[in-house]
């Protein structure tokens, strides 16, 4: 009690607070923070205003400020609509591609590592299949859907589904011996044991193939809709190539960027709430 | 005795990746009461874990099976739960989830609410309701062990398997969980099997200790039995008398272990296992001319030999000294021998240094009797009690009766059978040593009043009308071991395939001679004068045609009298080897060995001739190791031998030594 008064009565308490944080965190922000400016500095230099080719950051600024930085959300029908706007609609192709390879790739996962018949017969052609660009599978799904948005969903599917599935297989093989001589000694029955044991051993496994599913379907996503067109990051950037509005292609890419990453992070946390600390 | 739990000549074989096989364990035979607490002790890697996997059915035996209550294990299951050595909790359960799992499953039939209070009652138990929602993550060593222990229990198990369940905890913890398991084990009745390294856990907790053998072919090598009254105190159990001896029994089992693993292993390092064929077919093999030499006559005769790639020459000496000094030269490379006589041979003749002599088959068993003068017959001995009269009634004539060998069966049956009858083999009657082929002389020039020997010599003076038979061994141990082959350690060591190819004929040979109806043409063999070189009308009795004591009595038909192959003849069995020790030393002959398990495992080869039994395609298994009784009914319990001496009452200064064996590799290099 006596320490929390004393501190509260400190003159400038706030401040130090702040700047407590603020050394704390320093490696994290200032860091980074520098770089990042050293670079935008160096890309000004190598891109003088009035130079032809790429746009210097100022320019890029200045070029997009109205409406596409300040306004994500503007939407004057058609393709032309806000940034925002533009990655919620490659979002959703994401989280149904990426939702039906998760179920997908686990349920066969778990088969394939829990019958080694199985596990012998198609684990080469996985190993083949898995080795395929994301973008070599578009021609042949837009010609069995003959539409574009299932094509592109059914290709961020086929990309994320390897990992996933690969994974889960490890993971479902190396269930320690210890937990199966414990099924085995219980006598838990199949549903038992898969709900008991399996699956829950196996989780750590799925998420590392689920993190490196998210990160390729974000990674397939763009390149898709750069072809198939309609609302998306994707053909905004295709769109925008094909206008010469370089600027417009640049702010894409930081939105890009940024969304992959939070979507990494967001994995990876669902993954910290469900697998016990002393597990990792 | 009710058995409970079974475990019924066990093997398990493990199939190597270079096309081999590993014996692990061999032979295991045990019988389990119920509430019987039971240690499993040995070196790592000598099959205790697979043994204790076996009986959990999370292993499969090669061979033979585990019973409980009557109906065998063929699968895991609650009924015999085991306690993991590394707990094996799962870790995404909190410690009362872990326990809810386990009786959830195997109670499902009782109502909710009595599972959750089985579930609360087995956390109290084992004192970790302040722990019950966390995760095994975050509990220390011995919390875990806990929980594994009370999840095992709470399931109600008929057998609890521990696989060391004690053994990565800090000493305090150990202490207390020892006595938490001692008394829940107590209080539930329940049976349980436990693998250790810790001598004093074991002498703590168990009824019986089962120690076990090295790898490969581990088998049991000597069970004691831990009679400290239950309950148990820690402190009690310490200053229990016989806690001591029992402690030095388990470490002196485990040195011998232990020196026979670095022997081994040093085994390993010199020898090439090369497997190039037979590394010596030229072979010299001393046999005595007596009917139990027919496997020798028979295997060269009938080309057993030849068959096997062999070309033995057949030495026949005339004494067992003769035998003796020719394997201990190295002039012959193998003989038969008098069944005692590779222990007598190891563990040292006299003050002669030890000469390692092994036996992996034992060539024939009974075929010899007492035999003693008409002499003795007039004067009205008809049976030992007689013999005891008329020795005491004339003191100052003194019967001598012969044996053929210090280290015979002859000599040390005709002792037992003796000494059984109130008669003081060195006292009340003196015993000289004439070679077989000589006793009749020796009997009719009135050297000797009797003798004890293998046949022709018992017909053979019944033939003359010399002396009677008093006993024969149907009489006093039905099936004892007679001849062995001998061979040198060092030079087994030397030509593996050879010995083994040796074994094979001879083993092929015995076989053959207990075909009753190749008998006649044996006979007329051994009758041969550079065999045995006797009448066949003087080996046939007991042989070919009915046996004649020269009493009186009509002729018997013993068809157990001469034994070659039937009931695993020719099996060289650790515990009737054991008996052999205690009579040596009973009788001052040789010290008995205190690390007598590390002479027999090296003298008494069952692994060889196991591996000679299956190149056959034969059954190789030994002999249950159970407690036997000779005609005077004193029961010979293979796990005290000590103890059996001490109960002899007739015997010599009885000493108790270690004999250290020279190491056969430095020898030979």
């Amino acid at each position: 009690m006596t320490a929390i008064n004393r501190r509260a009565s400190m003159p400038g308490f706030l401040p130090y607070q702040m700047r407590k944080t603020f050394q704390k965190n320093s490696k994290n922000f200032i860091r980074p923070l520098i770089a990042l400016i050293v670079l935008m500095v160096i890309w000004q230099i190598l891109c003088p205003p009035g130079s032809k080719g790429l746009p210097g950051p100022m320019q890029v600024i200045a070029d997009t400020w109205n409406p596409y930085i300040i306004n994500p959300f503007f939407d004057n029908g058609g393709t032309d609509k806000g940034l925002a706007l533009q990655i919620f609609a490659s979002l959703q192709r994401v989280a149904i591609g990426f939702s039906l390879s998760t179920v997908v790739g686990i349920t066969l996962g778990i088969v394939i590592g829990i019958n080694k018949a199985v596990y012998e017969a198609v684990d080469p052609i996985f190993q083949v299949l898995r080795t395929i660009p994301p973008l070599a599978w578009l021609p042949i799904s837009l010609a069995a859907f003959q539409q574009s948005n299932p094509s592109a969903i059914f290709v961020i599917f086929i990309t994320a589904v390897w990992p996933i599935i690969i994974n889960t297989t490890v993971g479902v093989q190396q269930l320690p011996q210890d937990y199966r001589n414990v099924a085995k000694v219980l006598q838990l029955s199949g549903f038992e044991y898969f709900v008991n044991i399996v699956f829950p051993a196996t989780i750590p496994y799925i998420f590392t193939g689920l993190r490196i599913g998210i990160g390729l379907s974000w990674l397939a996503i763009v390149a898709a809709e750069m072809l198939v067109g309609g609302v998306g990051i994707g053909f905004f950037i295709w769109d925008a190539y094909n206008n010469s509005l370089i600027s417009q292609i640049i702010v894409a890419l930081v939105y890009v960027g940024v969304v992959g990453l939070l979507l990494d992070r967001l994995v990876s946390y669902i993954a910290s709430m469900c697998v016990p600390a002393e597990r990792k | 005795m009710t058995i409970f739990l079974e475990i019924d000549h066990v093997e398990k074989v493990f199939d190597l990746p270079n096309g081999g096989s590993y014996v692990a364990l061999k032979n295991i035979e045990l019988k389990i009461k119920k509430g019987e607490f039971i240690s499993l002790i040995g070196h790592s890697g000598c099959g205790k874990s697979t043994l204790l996997n076996t009986i959990a059915g999370l292993d499969v035996a090669s061979k033979g099976g585990v019973i409980l209550e009557g109906r065998e294990v063929t699968e895991p299951s609650p009924e015999r739960m085991v306690v993991f050595q590394n707990y094996s909790l799962l870790p995404w359960l909190t410690v009362r989830q872990n326990i809810a799992l386990a009786v959830n499953r195997v109670l499902r039939d009782k109502p909710k609410g009595e599972r959750r209070g089985i579930i609360e009652h087995h956390l109290d138990m084992v004192g970790l309701r302040p722990a019950a929602d966390k995760r095994p993550g975050e509990l220390s060593g011995g919390m875990k062990q806990r929980v594994a222990i009370a999840r095992a229990l709470a399931i109600r198990p008929k057998v609890l398997l521990l696989d060391e369940p004690f053994g990565a905890l800090d000493a305090l913890t150990r202490g207390g969980l020892q006595e938490k398991l001692m008394q829940i084990c107590e209080e539930s009745q329940v049976t349980a099997v436990m693998v250790t390294h810790d001598v004093d856990e074991a002498l703590l907790l168990s009824d019986r200790i089962v120690m076990l053998t090295n790898g490969p072919e581990s088998h049991i090598g000597q069970i004691l039995e831990v009679p400290i009254p239950r309950p148990r105190e820690r402190m009690e159990v310490v200053n229990h008398p016989s806690y001591y001896g029992l402690r030095n029994e388990i470490i002196n089992f485990l040195n011998q272990q232990k020196r026979d693993k670095k022997r081994k292993a040093q085994r390993l390092v010199a020898g090439s296992v090369a497997h190039l064929g037979l590394e010596k077919t030229t072979l010299n093999i001393g046999f005595l001319p007596v009917t139990d030499a027919a496997p020798l006559v028979v295997a060269q005769e009938r080309g057993f030999f030849d068959k096997h790639g062999l070309e033995v020459n057949l030495i026949r000496e005339s004494n067992w000294g003769a035998i003796a000094s020719g394997i201990a030269d190295k002039r012959l490379d193998a003989a038969q021998m008098a069944a005692a006589m590779p222990l007598w041979m190891t563990c040292g003749i006299g003050n002669q240094p030890s000469i390692p002599v092994i036996t992996a088959m034992v060539l024939s068993r009974n075929g010899n009797a007492i035999t003693l003068s008409k002499g003795l017959y007039d004067q009205g001995v008809r049976s030992l009690g007689d013999l005891k009269t008329a020795i005491d009634q004339t003191p100052d004539r003194v019967i001598t009766l012969g044996v053929v060998n210090q280290a015979s069966m002859h000599n040390l049956l005709l002792r037992y059978w003796l000494a059984s009858g109130g008669i003081d083999p060195d006292l009340d009657v003196k015993l000289v040593v004439v070679p077989p082929p000589e006793m009749t002389a020796a009997l009719a020039s009135g050297k000797i009043d009797g003798y004890c020997a293998g046949e022709p010599w018992n017909s053979r003076a019944i033939a003359e009308g010399l002396g009677f038979v008093i006993a024969n061994d149907l009489d006093i141990w039905p099936g004892h071991p007679e001849k062995v082959l001998g061979v040198r350690e060092d030079w087994a060591n030397q030509y593996p395939e050879t010995h083994i190819a040796l074994l094979k004929a001879l083993m092929e040979a015995c076989e053959y001679c207990d075909d009753r109806r190749r008998r006649p043409e044996i006979l007329e063999l051994l009758s041969q004068p550079q065999y045995v070189g006797v009448a066949p009308a003087q080996i046939s009795p007991g042989f070919t045609t009915p046996y004649n004591r020269g009493n009186g009595e009509a002729p018997q038909m013993l068809n157990r009298y001469h034994q070659f192959h039937y009931d695993q003849t020719n099996c060289p069995g650790r515990v009737e080897g054991l008996w052999i020790l205690t009579q040596l030393a009973r009788w001052g002959i040789i010290p008995f060995p205190k690390n007598w398990i590390e002479i027999l495992e090296r003298v008494r080869r069952v692994d060889l001739y196991g591996a000679a039994s299956r190149e056959l395609g034969w059954p190789d298994a030994e002999p249950d190791r159970k407690p036997f009784q000779l005609f005077d009914r004193m029961v010979f319990n293979p796990d005290d031998p000590v103890g059996y001496l001490q109960r002899l009452t007739i015997h010599r200064d009885i000493r108790i030594e270690e004999v250290f064996l020279d190491d056969p590799v430095s020898v030979n290099g």
